[in-house]
């Protein structure tokens, strides 16, 4: 649904492109999260999409049509977008805030507080008691909710969100963050995620596009892929020599192939289904125990180290070789 | 600069009746250097007087913030009143006579308010962890006012001095005309006498020595905050 | 004593040069503003032209207002329009100085999200800077509203009139309740001035901003 094609960025007077060359696509109803070290132009191609900033070559697409086939101010009010240090407008209550672009299009008054009400709802802010009050009065954490929330509010089909997150402690940060994919499953927008947080990008990324330095793609894959099959020296380093545990987080134990577990299994720990492998794995080994019982579909079934394992086989732990789109 | 105000420029600089520079040559140590001096004496002294005052009743407000509300009040009154009438009702006082003395009197009660609040303000401005910090390490309440909070405290202190020392020497100018002296005697004599060259050399002088003050302590506030941003009134 | 200052209060000439002393400080706040105001617009954007425009509101500021009014005397003449002409450029420099700082501080980042959500150049400047800035913007008013009202009073040195002519009728025929009743009416003027534009000033913060001040955000 958005596709950059040969996309580059150089700004006047400088020699190096903060842009070279970038080309991949976003799916409609994913998350592309992009990724990479700080200078890699991650902000920079986001910020190219809702035109921003303007591209020095190449093109974006939406849809199949060039992002520059309308003005930059109605390209924008089609598109939600959340950054980092949220920019509420501290003079305006919530309710305005939210309701910003729908006022700009010229819903009218009726159908815009009703959905400034779904949206705080939808958030988990209660409407009767958030609406009125002013940016100020809100945590940090409470204002990024808002942010959220008025980056939906037109309904956009695409997101732009520039590390929406970030500016939060890391509890706050994962509820947020497990919260805003629970609602992403229900809306399915087409979203460009940046972040410079790895563990985010797998978490949140149905597809993640590492960026290296001089704004060159340096992988375009799924998380999984990325993690197993990384493309380059660069990649692998990026994504940390705990790749492998990495891999494991990806998976909950619920959705493993296990072998029943026959009797004597009282003296065993029990372990839900919905933990992640990477989590089971640091509890066995805090319990100083090889095997654990987990309870699906009311049978038990064995968790074992060789189980585990067998999930992470086919993980090259030597020099990378291909797979996804990689530079 | 536009051609007319070139032309303007160049009439006033040329023509007798407006500035009659044979009469600059002769009086210039006889009028205009010694209302130079004076007008630095009022201001200096001024500035002086009034940081003596200022400088602890900021840091006693700093300290106990019940006191700041009515000395920004007081002080506030006082600023408001424009300097001419300030001038009128000190000389009304029986027993103050006209001279420097009223003119030094009023300027330092107009530089108060900037200067405290400035002190109260740069104070404000000290990291509450620096603080704690000079605490732990053994520090006296003394030694860290004098060691710790005021060298923090002085970009914003010396803003606050900039901008009173400014003030002074401007209104210092309205000072001569209860006999205070200073290059301000020279624009009331220059009306009086309706003879521009005296007024504008006045004029001009007060207004040159307002600015280089300004700016050196533009440069002064400068190096001592390397950061410095603009400052708002 | 007393009452022979309200006896000045009740003369005649007094009301009218109550009314020069106004009518001078509000015409000359207005020009000042009217020509403040358009030029910090337009200098909002650019770094360039801000900082040139606070180096002359700084410059500008530090000019003593009596010499000003002196220097109107010789290339204006005396009277009422040279006294306005020396008031206006004298009103100037704390309303440049503010609106271009306090246009300037918005948040880059609260400007971002507004143009990120489409907002054009036009709406975030009528709805976001502007009103972010107001609390600023007055505060120069009301800083170059007070001054005025001060320096009006040095008019009477060129002919304009207003209440300096009793502080100088009383100084010179030394008639002391001449004096102060005029030193005592320009400073409840003046008072009244600074309170005035106080409340105006509050009037237009913008309650999420009044609240943000209050929790020191």
């Amino acid at each position: 649904m958005i596709e950059f094609r040969h996309v580059s960025k150089t700004y006047p007077g400088s020699d190096n492109p903060v842009v070279n060359d970038l080309s991949f696509e976003v799916l409609k109803g994913e998350i592309c999260v992009l990724v990479g070290p700080s200078g890699c132009g991650k902000t920079t191609s986001m910020r190219m999409v809702n035109r921003l900033i303007e591209i020095t070559e190449g093109e974006i697409l939406i849809d199949g049509e060039p992002n520059t086939a309308m003005s930059g101010t109605q390209l924008r009010r089609k598109i939600g977008y959340a950054i980092q240090q949220i920019g509420l407008f501290p003079h305006r209550t919530i309710a305005d805030n939210i309701g910003t672009v729908p006022n700009l299009l010229g819903w009218d008054k009726g159908r815009i507080k009703e959905r400034v009400n779904e949206l705080l709802e939808l958030v988990g802010l209660s409407p009767d008691e958030y609406r009125d009050r002013y940016p100020a009065e809100l945590s940090g954490g409470q204002q990024q909710r808002v942010g959220v929330a008025r980056a939906l509010a037109a309904d956009p089909p695409i997101m732009l969100m520039d590390e929406p997150f970030g500016a939060v402690d890391p509890i706050t940060r994962e509820r947020l963050q497990d919260e805003f994919l629970r609602i992403q499953e229900d809306i399915k927008k087409t979203i460009v995620f940046v972040t410079h947080d790895i563990d985010e990008a797998i978490k949140i990324g149905d597809k993640i596009s590492i960026l290296k330095q001089g704004g060159v793609l340096a992988q375009y894959d799924t998380p999984e892929n990325i993690l197993s099959r990384p493309a380059s020296e660069f990649v692998s380093s990026f994504v940390g020599a705990d790749r492998v545990l990495k891999r494991l987080s990806l998976t909950r134990v619920g959705e493993m192939d296990l072998e029943p577990a026959n009797g004597g299994t009282d003296r065993l720990p029990r372990i839900s289904e919905g933990v992640t492998v990477k989590d089971a794995l640091s509890e066995l080994m805090g319990w100083g125990q090889s095997s654990a019982v987990v309870e699906k579909d009311g049978e038990n079934r064995l968790l074992t180290f060789e189980a585990i394992e067998a999930l992470t086989s086919g993980t090259s732990s030597e020099a990378p070789n291909g797979g996804g789109t990689s530079a | 600069m536009s051609n007319s105000a070139l032309l303007l420029l160049q009439d006033v600089l040329e023509k007798p009746e407006l500035i009659d520079w044979e009469w600059i040559r002769e009086n210039f140590w006889e009028d205009i250097v010694p209302a130079f001096q004076g007008h630095i004496f009022l201001s200096f002294v001024s500035v002086a007087i009034a940081l003596v005052i200022a400088l602890p009743v900021g840091v006693i407000s700093a300290r106990y913030r019940k006191v700041y509300p009515p000395v920004t009040f007081v002080t506030g009154i006082l600023y408001s009143i424009p300097s001419l009438a300030l001038f009128a009702i000190l000389i009304s006082i029986p027993g103050v006579a006209i001279g420097p003395s009223p003119v030094i009197i009023a300027l330092v009660a107009y530089s108060l308010l900037i200067l405290i609040r400035n002190t109260v303000a740069g104070l404000d401005s000290v990291p509450p962890e620096t603080i704690d910090a000079a605490r732990g390490m053994g520090l006296t309440n003394r030694q860290i006012l004098f060691r710790v909070e005021l060298p923090l405290a002085l970009p914003i202190i010396v803003a606050g001095i900039r901008i009173a020392t400014v003030t002074i020497i401007g209104i210092a100018t309205i000072g001569a005309y209860i006999s205070g002296g200073g290059l301000g005697a020279l624009i009331f004599d220059g009306i009086n006498r309706q003879f521009p060259t005296m007024i504008i050399a006045g004029a001009v002088l007060a207004t040159a020595l307002a600015i280089t003050a300004d700016l050196l302590l533009l440069g002064l506030e400068r190096y001592l905050r390397p950061w410095a941003r603009v400052r708002r009134t | 004593m007393l009452s022979n200052i309200l006896e000045v209060f009740a003369r005649p000439d007094f009301p009218e040069k109550l009314r020069e002393h106004v009518v001078l400080s509000l015409v000359a706040l207005l020009v000042a503003v009217a020509i403040a105001m358009p030029v910090a617009l337009m200098i909002r954007n650019t770094r360039l032209g801000a900082a040139i425009a606070i180096n002359i509101g700084n410059v500008g500021r530090a000019v003593p207002s009596l010499a000003i009014l002196a220097l109107a005397l010789p290339l204006l003449g005396i009277g009422f329009a040279s006294a306005l002409v020396a008031l206006t450029a004298l009103a100037i420099p704390p309303i440049l100085i503010n609106a271009s700082t306090g246009l300037r501080e918005v948040n880059k980042d609260v400007i971002d999200a507004a143009r990120g959500m489409g907002l054009s150049g036009g709406q975030i400047l009528a709805r976001i800077q502007l009103p972010i800035a107001a609390p600023v913007i007055f505060a120069g008013i009301r800083t170059s509203a007070v001054q005025t009202v001060a320096s009006a009073t040095l008019a009477t040195f060129i002919g304009g009139g207003g209440l300096g002519d009793l502080i100088v009728e009383g100084y010179s025929e030394r008639g002391p309740e001449i004096l102060l009743a005029g030193a005592i009416a320009v400073a409840i003027l003046a008072i009244i001035t600074e309170v005035g534009f106080g409340a105006l000033e509050r009037a237009f913060t913008p309650k999420g901003l009044k609240i943000a001040q209050k929790r020191g955000r």
